[in-house]
């Protein structure tokens, strides 16, 4: 088990007062907030930055953890020695309010919830266990069709000794089909596990969506942006489009203009149960220029702007002025 | 690393939550989400038999206060507007990208 340095982690020096912790962690929060910052590992910074607030915040923690770290660099393996807290009282038996099921197992055995349940005296204590949270991003077709996808989680759990150890695991998933972005699985029993047989937490994964250029998505309707030729649009066309749902054929309407969309009523994300009905796809139109790269497609362009030497296609701007 | 065979959960669109689930998933006392929704801050999906029940987007506004509150000794009136701004932040996003 690594020793984690707090201080370091705040930005503060070991005497900093009560207030100059609260502000070094204000200001880090605020930086690594995981809906604002823009920071990659902004998520497993903020959890970092709440451990170490929630130890040197709470002065009981704070001394206890002052006299670890007399003995410890920060980074060395390390394990408490037996009777590290005697002398040292919690006046709240762990840190209400805060998700301590993310910190590390570093706080875990020191003032997490095993820290508890051995604290608790002769009686085996009972509580139930944290819920966890966790995103998971798919592809836009598993919200079509559904599909197993496997998520990487990593849970502490109190082994024989009653000490802290992590363990990683793979979760296949069932994603219903019909999901939106934004909605949250329950796996009922898959959060952390309870300690003395109670019942263990819940794990709850919020959805969201693969970045794809070629999709946007707007609750149930999605949207494809869909090249053609000039002619097509000039003309009208049937055409074959491969859409999240299988390959559709589309009559492009004589006469479409660049970006024109084309609603297929019922083609988006499908309902999910019996109270929501499908989304629609839109397919918009965008016209999509041949090279003109050889002698002929050279000559064919010189041809339509002699034949549409009327065509002014900033005409509009100059109406405007 | 152990390999469970595949998990089949529940959407909350489907099995909304009550107040003690919801206040256990968000880490706070259940009277936390009551005051929050008396006070308005805090919508519910459906209140039938005087039973609340909440779904996903409850649940991640509820998370994103309750987070607010804890990092900066908000007041739930703030923590509110902090929230409304970011949901706002991402309504806008999805926008852009439409």
């Amino acid at each position: 088990m690594e020793f984690k340095e707090y201080y370091q982690t705040l930005g503060v020096e070991k005497t900093a007062a009560a207030d100059e912790i609260k502000r070094a962690y204000r200001s880090l929060a605020r930086k690594f907030h995981p809906d604002v910052s823009k920071e990659a590992d902004a998520s497993a910074r903020m959890a970092e930055i709440n451990e170490a607030y929630a130890v040197l915040s709470d002065p009981e923690k704070r001394a206890a953890f002052d006299k670890l770290s007399q003995r410890r660099a920060s980074g060395q393996d390390f394990q408490p020695p037996p009777g590290w807290d005697a002398g040292f009282e919690y006046s709240d038996a762990g840190t209400p309010g805060e998700n301590a099921e993310d910190f590390s197992d570093f706080f875990n055995t020191l003032f997490g919830r095993s820290a508890r349940a051995r604290g608790a005296g002769g009686a085996r204590a009972q509580m139930r266990g944290g819920d966890h949270h966790a995103k998971i991003i798919i592809d836009l077709a598993d919200a079509y069709h559904g599909a197993a996808r496997p998520i990487s989680l990593r849970a502490a759990r109190l082994d024989e000794s009653g000490h802290v150890v992590t363990d990683e695991r793979t979760l296949d998933v069932q994603i219903p089909k019909g999901v939106k972005e934004g909605q949250s699985i329950r796996l009922r029993g898959q959060g952390s596990a309870g300690i003395g047989g109670a019942t263990a937490g819940d794990l709850y994964l919020e959805i969201a969506f693969e970045s794809n250029a070629a999709y946007r998505i707007d609750g149930r309707d999605v949207t494809q942006t869909v090249p053609v030729a000039p002619w097509e649009a000039a003309l009208g066309a049937s055409i074959e489009v491969p859409t999240p749902s299988g390959r559709v054929e589309v009559n492009v309407p004589k006469g479409s203009a660049n970006g024109r969309k084309l609603r297929l009523k019922g083609r988006g994300i499908p309902g999910a149960g019996s109270s929501n009905s499908a989304g629609d796809l839109y397919l918009e139109l965008e016209l999509t220029l041949p090279p003109a790269d050889d002698e002929k497609s050279l000559q064919l362009y010189a041809t339509m702007k002699r034949e549409f030497a009327a065509f002014n296609p900033r005409q509009h701007m100059n109406d405007k002025s | 690393m152990t390999r469970d065979s595949v998990f089949s959960g529940t959407l909350l669109e489907e099995q909304a939550l009550d107040v003690q689930e919801l206040a256990s998933a968000c880490a706070v006392a259940p009277e936390w989400v009551i005051e929050r929704v008396q006070s308005g801050l805090l919508s519910v999906a459906s209140s039938s038999g005087g039973e609340m029940r909440f779904v996903s987007t409850q649940l991640i506004r509820a998370r994103r206060m309750a987070t607010t509150e804890r990092s900066f000794d908000a007041n739930q009136e703030l923590a509110a507007l902090v929230t409304d701004l970011i949901e706002e932040v991402e309504r806008l996003r999805r926008q852009l990208h439409r």
